[in-house]
């Protein structure tokens, strides 16, 4: 999918990432934000470059048992284990809700135990139009098939991300997993599958400890960390991944500021996305907007693509000739 | 049996605005002994009506630490849309809450709320019985506020139960003293009231009277679980406000979602006020942990 910012954008934050257009490159992290309705009494969700859903199964999925959040220093540990009502029940119930209220594109979040089930979940979505994107998620690390190990394992990875692609004409970004030893080359095997953008990152594996049960805090054990304290990593793999590939990044990991996300395009992200970061504050993301728009200005940049990747040691400047970006 | 009410629709917006994010001032945060503390604020919304909190909805108050990056869940233990005041009671447990106890005269605060859905009042009652345990008699202030309201409520069993006389402490703030609300308190140690947990109390009572049209009831889950147990043997009609870990607040995470039998219903949203039967056929299980 090519990639070609119009010449002259009426916002700073006009953006075309992966071939849709999106007035900002803001957007919400799976997960955290549902289907884009639960934060409208805080702002109007349209006034973002786009929602991704909850993570959709074909199946309604209950989730893990127990307790599921667990605070830890400047993060958050999740077990939630994919809970979500099923794609007929999306379909019937949460769509109309979606297409009554939102106006901007929605990226649909997919999820399966095997390869068959991402197929025929992304056989659904493809169907609808209200999604303009689909992303690919091979790395929750909270469901024992499929999620994280698809993921974390290259030839896996390759298949699910090649089937799924057979299809869909919708653009496709794959979601990566940190908890891999090199996330470079899971990258590079989705963009030699055909995806048009990488998602990441998904949360890292981690562990709390209730010192006065002794026992795990998470009914799962174990749960995916996320917030502020993960940031220096997503960086560093944003970083990695964008000087290897030449498909855009949607960067996400621990944005909760409008410094945070300018960090981010640095890296080499070319849009964005805030989780965690809502339940602190649910006005996030307007603050991000707002502030992003006044970095462009203070810094006069016609466009915030400018600074895609300008912490490379290129200035970036190989890696938006790679994406078809301006300057 | 009784149907909790409550349809697969927990993805319906109404598009009316429930909740907001304020800064409000603190006007009073006080010890009352067993870690217990009792603030309240002064907020401009609920002076100017512009937001109505209802006994059993909860309030999300923002730390100052950004390390805690989670807001802290707190229920509404009392409103006076008069003066604009908010009255939270809470329990120091952890980090979070001892930095809410540090909070002076003065202070401003961030809340967002109310969230949840809360008690059902119902207006025309032989007999009502509500219970706590603990900091669970939290959201009963403002509950039994509102079921006094109506005078066709005749009676109200209220039943306080806690640890020690320090922990009942928290009652001295309740101003009971309507001639309808009758109060029965228990100690696990006996040094206030009687040597029982809410949930003997309870049975003791129901023993001498006859079955009452309602009972509410908050507290640690153990409790809440043996009050369950009473209520679906006896096929009373049962309310209970429950307690989860949460992030959001709002519906968005799914982090606070329990199992009932009607589905998968998420604590801050679809409660934290439960009809108790939506439970029953997943006893011992409550709080899902
Ligand atoms: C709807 C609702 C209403 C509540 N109302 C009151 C109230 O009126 N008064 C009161 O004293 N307490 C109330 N609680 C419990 C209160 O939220 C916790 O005691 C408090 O969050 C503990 O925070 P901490 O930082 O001191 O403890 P820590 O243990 O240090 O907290 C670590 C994490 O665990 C979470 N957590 C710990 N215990 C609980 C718990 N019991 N419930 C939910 N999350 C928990 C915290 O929010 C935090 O994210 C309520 C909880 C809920 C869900
Ligand atoms: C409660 C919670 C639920 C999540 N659920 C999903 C999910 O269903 N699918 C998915 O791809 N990622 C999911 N994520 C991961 C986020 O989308 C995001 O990748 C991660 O949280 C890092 O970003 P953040 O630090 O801004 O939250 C979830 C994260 C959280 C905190
Ligand atoms: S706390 Fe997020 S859904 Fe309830």
């Amino acid at each position: 999918m090519e990639i070609d910012i119009e010449k002259k954008c009426k916002s700073r934050l006009e953006t075309t990432f992966m071939g849709v257009k999106l007035q900002n490159p803001v957007m919400t992290g799976s997960g955290c934000f549902a289907f884009g309705l639960e934060y409208m009494d805080y702002f109007n969700p349209n006034k973002l470059g786009a929602i991704i859903t909850k993570g959709l199964t074909l199946e309604m999925r209950k989730g893990n048992n127990g307790i599921r959040i667990a605070e830890t220093p400047a993060g958050i540990l999740n077990s939630v284990g994919l809970e979500n009502p099923g794609i007929d029940y999306f379909e019937k119930h949460i769509l109309p809700e979606m297409n009554k209220y939102l106006n901007i594109p929605i990226v649909g979040n997919i999820n399966g135990k095997f390869i068959e089930e991402y197929v025929e979940l992304t056989k659904r979505l493809d169907k609808i139009e209200k999604i303009k994107i689909l992303e690919l998620n091979i790395s929750c690390p909270n469901v024992k098939d499929g999620g994280m190990a698809f993921g974390a394992n290259p030839e896996i990875a390759r298949k699910v991300t090649g089937e799924v692609r057979k299809v869909t004409k919708k653009p496709l970004m794959v979601k990566l997993s940190p908890n891999v030893t090199n996330i470079v080359e899971i990258a590079k095997i989705a963009e030699s599958e055909g995806a048009d953008g990488i998602s990441m990152i998904n949360t890292l594996l981690g562990m709390s400890i209730d010192v006065k049960t002794r026992k795990a805090v998470l009914g799962n054990i174990y749960g995916g960390l996320s917030g502020p304290a993960v940031k220096p990593i997503a960086l560093r793999m944003i970083h990695q991944v964008s000087q290897t590939v030449s498909i855009p990044i949607l960067g996400m990991g621990g944005i909760s500021n409008t410094e945070d996300a300018i960090e981010f395009f640095l890296a080499g992200a070319s849009a964005i996305s805030l989780g965690t970061a809502f339940f602190p504050n649910p006005m996030v993301a307007l603050e991000v907007i707002e502030g992003l728009e006044e970095y462009c200005k203070n810094e006069k940049l016609n466009n915030i693509s400018e600074i895609i990747g300008y912490a490379h040691s290129d200035n970036g400047i190989d890696y938006r000739k790679k994406l078809k970006l301006r300057k | 049996m009784y149907k909790s009410g409550i349809n697969n629709g927990n993805y319906k917006c109404s598009g009316k605005k429930t909740g907001f994010l304020e800064d409000v001032t603190v006007s009073e945060n006080k010890y009352l002994g067993a870690d217990n503390y009792l603030m309240k604020v002064f907020s401009e919304n609920v002076k100017k009506q512009v937001t109505n909190p209802k006994a059993g909805q909860f309030y999300m108050l923002k730390l100052r630490n950004h390390i805690r990056i989670l807001r802290r869940p707190i229920s509404l233990h009392s409103v006076n849309f008069k003066t604009g005041e908010l009255e939270f009671l809470y329990k120091v447990i952890g980090k979070g809450t001892e930095e809410l106890s540090i909070l002076q005269k003065g202070s401003i605060l961030n809340i967002q709320g109310p969230l949840g859905k809360g008690f059902d009042i119902y207006k025309k009652s032989e007999n009502i019985i509500v219970i706590g345990g603990g900091i669970g008699l939290a959201p009963l202030k403002q509950l039994i506020k509102e079921l006094l309201k109506y005078k066709e409520n005749k009676n109200i069993i209220f039943i306080a139960g806690g640890r020690n006389k320090e922990a009942m402490n928290i009652l001295e703030n309740f101003l009971l003293d309507s001639k309808r609300v009758s109060t029965f308190i228990c100690t696990d140690d006996g040094s206030l009231g009687e040597k029982l947990n809410i949930a003997e109390m309870l049975e003791k009572i129901l023993k001498n009277n006859k079955n009452p049209d309602i009972i509410y009831s908050c507290g640690p889950d153990k409790a809440l679980k043996a009050v369950n147990d009473i209520v679906n043997r006896k096929n009373i009609l049962s309310q209970i406000s429950m307690e989860e870990r949460m992030a959001c607040g709002v519906g968005a995470c799914v982090g606070c979602s329990v199992e009932t039998v009607s589905g998968m219903r998420k604590v801050c949203h679809d409660g934290p006020v439960f009809y108790s039967s939506i439970f029953y056929e997943n006893r011992g299980e409550i709080n899902g942990n």
